[in-house]
């Protein structure tokens, strides 16, 4: 097998080409996956996570706990797990819950068992970050790489202080920093078009995603 | 939490013993086993693919131009030329870079200089850690090495889980398209697939078959041992691996089985992560016409100690492969290519003949460089000539490749190393003389216009041109009206 120094030699020795420069760092290109100038980034949010066939909802701090169950009742989920980025909203949706009469687990309880995560019918998460332009919520290790998309039915709760306009102020910004093994834009349910071209939800994540919004105290 | 623990009560239906086709052998080889002529006659032999391929691109080629309606859609191609040439322009700088991000996150790196050595690590790996079973999410690169037959011939079961790569897997097929598999095959084909492995008949819809998919993949999801993936791209300041997928299998075969295997080609590395914001609107606006795919996922090395999930370890196998070749040479640029699949999508040769009749891994324009590149011109040289060079690619390419000339200047390479033979030699000396000097030039074009106009019925010469035969079997000319 070839070790790392020959393989490196193999490359040194090649000749060098025509080397036009990077473009600046600090700047946001003009693309599609950023917002427009004015823009409000609730109204695109909403607007992008629909397009991917996701619901949104808005919902205020006092609420997320009912309008996590209500989600999870239409889903007709029972088995349900929660992940730790849920942050301040943990408890509330715990306690929402097991009021309601569901089966609550920790996902960091359930995960070491494989066939234990894919039985859930649902889990609820929060996000490391959001992004307007996009309509994606950012997930990440530190919650569990596969906590969600594991099950048919994904409930994420999303801060508007976590939402960022675009992907370059996701990938130039530190909130990345805290995001452990993986980091990852999730943008709606599972999707394929493989077979004649006929879109499919649900085929390896989930079918149905709902984003709960919570909207800063004014 | 009730814990019903036991077996396929959970999480799927075990696929049939013996479901899938046996892989192809590296010594199976399409490209040498039929002329180009062969396989593309295949190609146009088959009404349904050209429809399906005029449907399913025309509607990714106007989502796309919607996509970037409003932006300044030349300056972001622009941009993403830029951070494509200059990684590919300082390579070693950059994967040094990379290298020493991964050490740190716990990656282990390997290194592949060809399809054999790739083919050895990976099982070296699986059968090192007492690997069974296999899940991979989609991955050029191991199409490129024949990466399931080396892990199939040492006792290891294979499960590919994009939904187009296992029905390509089934049926013991090749994909036809860089992102769209199964752009060859009818829903009717899938289903009786299906129902064969299912044992009965499944209902003709593509949610069923896609359901019916689903169940199986769940369960060699929940057995496998390691996932291998391919990679988007390779991100020098963060040493992270970038996979982009829409059904989520890629983040559960990285995600689940207890060893992640990557392989990917060297030339995906982009030197900063937040070239992604130039780079990932290209790739899925120019690939699915998608403002982005449903996952985006970023690796960083294995499971850290606080965290809930995720493998042990991580390997990332980097293929060199004709790669290092190319590097400051004239077609350099053929390594600029983030595989989004849009030349194929717009090529007019493409969309009669079809991904297979380009006899390798890569179709369409794309193809039709790397392949005599990575292949060599003895086996893949005569792609060159498959295609019009009318550079419809050029102006798609969301990273400005330019494929028409790198067709030209392989074709200049072929003649050169003595690949055409002395007719056609002869032939274009004689024409380049001619119509070098303006009389003859209008004298030849008098003499064409009277022959044409003889040997024409009804406005078209079809396949009566003597001597061209062969050209004109699969091509009509029409008159012009004399003006």
């Amino acid at each position: 097998m070839t070790d790392r120094a020959a393989f490196l030699a193999t490359l040194r020795a090649t000749p060098r080409g025509k080397n036009p420069g990077l473009p600046d760092r600090s700047s946001t290109p003009d693309a599609p996956t950023e917002l427009r100038a004015g823009e409000d980034p609730i109204g695109r949010f909403q607007r992008e996570t629909e397009a991917t066939s996701a619901s949104m909802s808005r919902v205020t701090r006092d609420t997320v706990g009912v309008a996590v169950v209500a989600a999870l009742h239409a889903a007709g989920a029972q088995r349900v797990a929660l992940t730790t980025d849920l942050g301040p909203h943990l408890e509330a949706v715990r306690s929402a819950c097991w009021a309601a009469g569901l089966e609550v687990a920790d996902y960091a309880d359930v995960a070491p068992q494989r066939r234990q995560a894919a039985a859930l019918d649902a889990t609820v998460t929060g996000c490391l970050a959001a992004v307007a332009a996009t309509g994606s919520i950012v997930t990440s290790a530190a919650a569990g790489r596969a906590g969600a998309l594991i099950a048919p039915t994904h409930v994420c709760v999303v801060r508007e202080d976590q939402l960022l306009p675009g992907l370059h102020a996701l990938l130039s910004g530190d909130v990345l920093s805290a995001a452990g093994s993986l980091f990852a834009l999730q943008s709606g349910p599972s999707r394929s078009a493989d077979i004649e071209k006929t879109l499919i939800l649900g085929v390896h994540g989930p079918g149905r995603v709902d984003v709960l919004f919570v909207e800063l105290e004014r | 939490m009730s814990t019903p623990t036991t077996d396929d009560s959970l999480g799927g239906t075990p696929l049939p013993i013996g479901w899938a086709a046996p892989a192809h052998q590296p010594s199976d080889d399409p490209l040498t086993e039929a002329t180009l002529t062969v396989r593309m006659q295949e190609g146009l032999a088959r009404p349904f693919q050209r429809e399906a391929i005029a449907n399913a691109t025309d509607h990714t080629i106007v989502a796309m131009e919607q996509r970037f309606a409003g932006t300044a859609h030349d300056e972001l191609r622009e941009q993403g030329r830029k951070i494509r040439a200059t990684a590919i322009a300082n390579l070693p700088d950059y994967l040094e870079q990379w290298l020493a991000q991964a050490d740190a996150n716990g990656t282990t790196v390997h290194f592949a200089a060809n399809d054999g050595e790739a083919r050895q690590i990976v099982a070296d790996i699986c059968l090192e850690h007492d690997v069974s079973r296999v899940v991979k999410s989609k991955s050029m690169a191991s199409e490129e090495v024949s990466l399931n037959s080396a892990l199939e011939n040492v006792g290891i079961d294979v499960v590919e889980t994009d939904l187009g790569e296992f029905v390509v897997q089934a049926m013991g097929d090749r994909p036809s398209h860089v992102i769209a598999p199964i752009l060859h095959r009818t829903r009717g084909e899938v289903r009786e697939q299906f129902s064969k492995m299912a044992g009965e008949e499944l209902p003709d819809d593509p949610a069923a078959l896609t359901g019916f998919a689903r169940e199986g993949l769940r369960h060699a999801f929940l057995t496998a041992d390691a996932g291998i993936s391919g990679g988007n791209f390779l991100v020098a300041d963060t040493g992270e691996i970038v996979m982009v997928t829409n059904e989520g299998n890629g983040r559960l075969t990285t995600s689940l089985p207890r060893i992640h295997i990557a392989l990917v080609g060297i030339e995906k590395l982009i030197p900063r992560r937040t070239d992604l914001a130039v780079l990932l609107p290209l790739l899925t606006g120019h690939g699915t016409g998608q403002l982005i795919t449903t996952y985006v996922s970023v690796v960083a090395g294995p499971r850290r100690a606080d965290e809930p999930d995720g493998p042990e370890q991580t390997h990332v196998v980097l293929l060199d492969s004709g790669r290092s070749g190319l590097l400051g040479g004239p077609f350099e640029e053929a390594l600029h290519c983030i595989r989004c699949g849009a030349c194929q999508n717009i090529c007019p040769v493409y969309r009669q003949v079809g991904g297979h009749a380009y006899g390798w891994v890569y179709g369409g324009p794309i193809g039709a460089v790397l392949t005599p590149l990575f292949r060599g011109q003895k086996d893949g040289g005569e792609l060159s000539h498959a295609t019009t060079l009318c550079g419809a690619c050029d102006d798609v390419c969301p990273v400005k490749i330019p494929l028409h000339d790198l067709l030209l200047g392989l074709r200049q390479r072929r003649v050169a190393e003595g690949c055409v033979g002395w007719g056609e030699r002869a032939t274009f000396a004689v024409w380049g003389q001619v119509w070098s000097r303006p009389l003859l030039y209008r004298a030849s074009t008098a003499v064409a216009r009277g022959s044409l106009r003889v040997l024409a019925k009804d406005g078209v010469v079809s396949r009566r041109l003597p001597g061209l035969s062969k050209w004109t079997a699969g091509r009509d000319l029409l008159l012009g009206r004399r003006r």
